[in-house]
């Protein structure tokens, strides 16, 4: 009985991981300290356990968490609220389609596929943006926000997979 | 980064339900925080007060680091720089006599012309414990909010020039809107021509002129101040200077850098609420059409002002470097109507 208890409890931990990690990318790239004097924009931290997730258990990173993900991005960047909880959303449509395509990547590849996902997400975060202020912001901002983004996850992706393997694991069906 | 090698979830029917739902009230958000903004306004402000004692533990390690980053290569113009610094420095020192002499010279012709005072400015001084560099925003985050007397709406100069204004505060920390931030928008002046602009930041380094003249030509270098405009900012404070943009127009380098700024002056500028002068006597329609004036009914003396006949007494002329009157001093309404 113990041992169901411990892990039903473990389950319940592994399947927030994704979640959690999502939050500490929300609150590391949002951390209003800047090294190197701000000269580029941090990285979409967020973005990289929602796009591997996503992917690979998306019954782990549901739409309701790339939501939640979203709002709390949108509340510490500053920004106004709902725009990046629409753009992630609209990038996890894209994943959700193309996931079979996206899974099956890998190198370079595999980066090319984060990449255009990450655009999707800054795409429609650029559009929201002009339409809500009815103004272009600069484009080369978040291009260099973009980037940085497609740079970092090369070295996160092996983290993340090292929490896959270790704490989260593949999907139960698939044994 | 293999992909392929992941197994993946198959039973993922059904997603695109939630996601439209969800997209629905994401963009319901949008328009909810386009009208009133209040809500998220305030889980900001709480969540920054609550992070506060995070963030200035945080800040001093990440500025060591910083500094020495960016010194890194200091290091090989240091002798060229000292040798620029001290020119610079000599001058500075003849600006310094010049501006001491100019500064004594507007007192005393203030004196002679029994000029109002300019309203005194109060100041808080607040420490920078954090800066956001977002694509779509250009935020900075100080450790004074309500609890100090900060608000909204008053400006943040360093000691080179104006950064900003405050947007949002919580109890103990307030957020600032940089001036190169998309939705700055202030009123300048472009000295010493005195043309009128807006200046607009775009989240590039140098925010844009939009000049309310259209027919204006400025000079690369002119200075740039706050206006005053609208009552919100105090006049005067040093923003930056004019350069022209390749593209066209013209947009203005700050004085102020707010990537290194680390101790900032939240200004207090309390405008007094403008009112006409007191009316006298001679202004009556019958004074002034030569007929005597009607004797007022009991209630109304009693109402009527008893001071007013002191307000257009002749004013005594005092010999020039003497103080100013109490009245003028004050800046009481009635008295500007008499200069």
């Amino acid at each position: 009985m113990e041992r169901a208890g411990s892990i039903m409890g473990g389950r319940f931990l592994s399947s927030i991981v994704p979640a959690l990690f999502g939050i500490l990318g929300v609150i590391v790239a949002n951390f209003p300290v800047s090294i190197l004097g701000g000269l580029v924009p941090p990285p979409l931290l967020v973005f990289m356990p929602l796009y591997f997730w996503a992917m690979v258990r998306p019954d782990l990173m549901t739409p309701a968490w790339v939501f939640v993900l979203g709002i709390l991005q949108d509340v510490l960047s500053g920004g106004p609220p709902g725009v990046w909880a629409a753009s992630f959303l609209a990038a996890y449509f894209l994943i959700d389609r193309q996931r079979d395509m996206l899974a099956g990547l890998s190198g370079i590849g595999a980066i090319a596929g984060f990449a255009v996902s990450a655009l999707t997400a800054c795409v429609a975060a650029y559009g929201i943006v002009t339409l809500y202020y009815w103004h272009f912001p600069p484009l080369a901002t978040m291009l260099v926000q973009l980037a940085m983004t497609v740079l970092f996850y090369i070295p996160a992706v092996f983290v993340l997979g090292v929490a896959h393997r270790r704490l989260v694991g593949p999907y139960r069906s698939d044994f | 980064m293999a992909n392929g090698t992941w197994k993946i979830a198959r039973n993922r029917g059904g997603a695109q339900l939630p996601i439209a739902l969800l997209a629905a009230l994401a963009v319901a958000l949008i328009l909810i925080g386009k009208a009133e903004n209040t809500l998220f306004d305030r889980a900001r402000a709480t969540v920054t007060d609550w992070a506060a004692p995070a963030l200035r533990a945080m800040r001093s390690p990440l500025v060591g680091l910083d500094r020495w980053v960016g010194s890194l290569g200091d290091i090989f113009v240091v002798y060229q720089e000292n040798l620029r610094l001290k020119s610079e420095n000599a001058r500075l020192r003849q600006w310094r006599n010049v501006a001491v002499t100019l500064q004594d010279r507007v007192k005393r012709y203030q004196l002679l012309l029994h000029a109002v005072p300019d309203p005194g400015l109060s100041s808080v001084m607040a420490r920078v414990i954090g800066r956001s560099n977002q694509p779509f925003l250009q935020t900075m985050i100080l450790d004074a909010g309500k609890a100090q007397g900060i608000k909204p709406g008053q400006a943040v100069v360093d000691s080179r020039g104006m950064i900003g204004r405050i947007f949002l505060t919580g109890d103990h920390t307030s957020w600032v809107i940089l001036l190169t931030d998309l939705n700055s928008r202030i009123p300048v002046n472009i000295e010493p021509d005195n043309a009128q602009a807006i200046m607009a930041g775009d989240n590039t380094g140098a925010p844009t002129l939009d000049l309310l003249s259209q027919n204006l030509t400025l000079k690369p270098g002119a200075q740039v101040v706050s206006s005053g405009d609208g009552g919100l900012l105090p006049p005067g404070l040093a923003v930056g200077t004019v350069v022209a943009d390749p593209a066209g127009g013209y947009r203005v380098v700050l004085l102020a850098d707010p990537s290194s700024s680390e101790d900032v002056n939240v200004v207090d500028f309390k405008l007094k609420t403008e009112q006409p002068p007191a009316a006298s006597p001679n202004d009556l329609p019958a004074t002034a059409a030569g007929l005597p004036p009607a004797a007022p009914p009991p209630a109304v003396t009693a109402i009527a002002p008893v001071t007013m006949p002191t307000t257009v007494a002749a004013p005594s002329v005092p010999a020039p470097g003497s103080a100013p009157p109490p009245a003028a001093q004050g800046g009481a309404p009635a008295d500007t109507g008499n200069e």
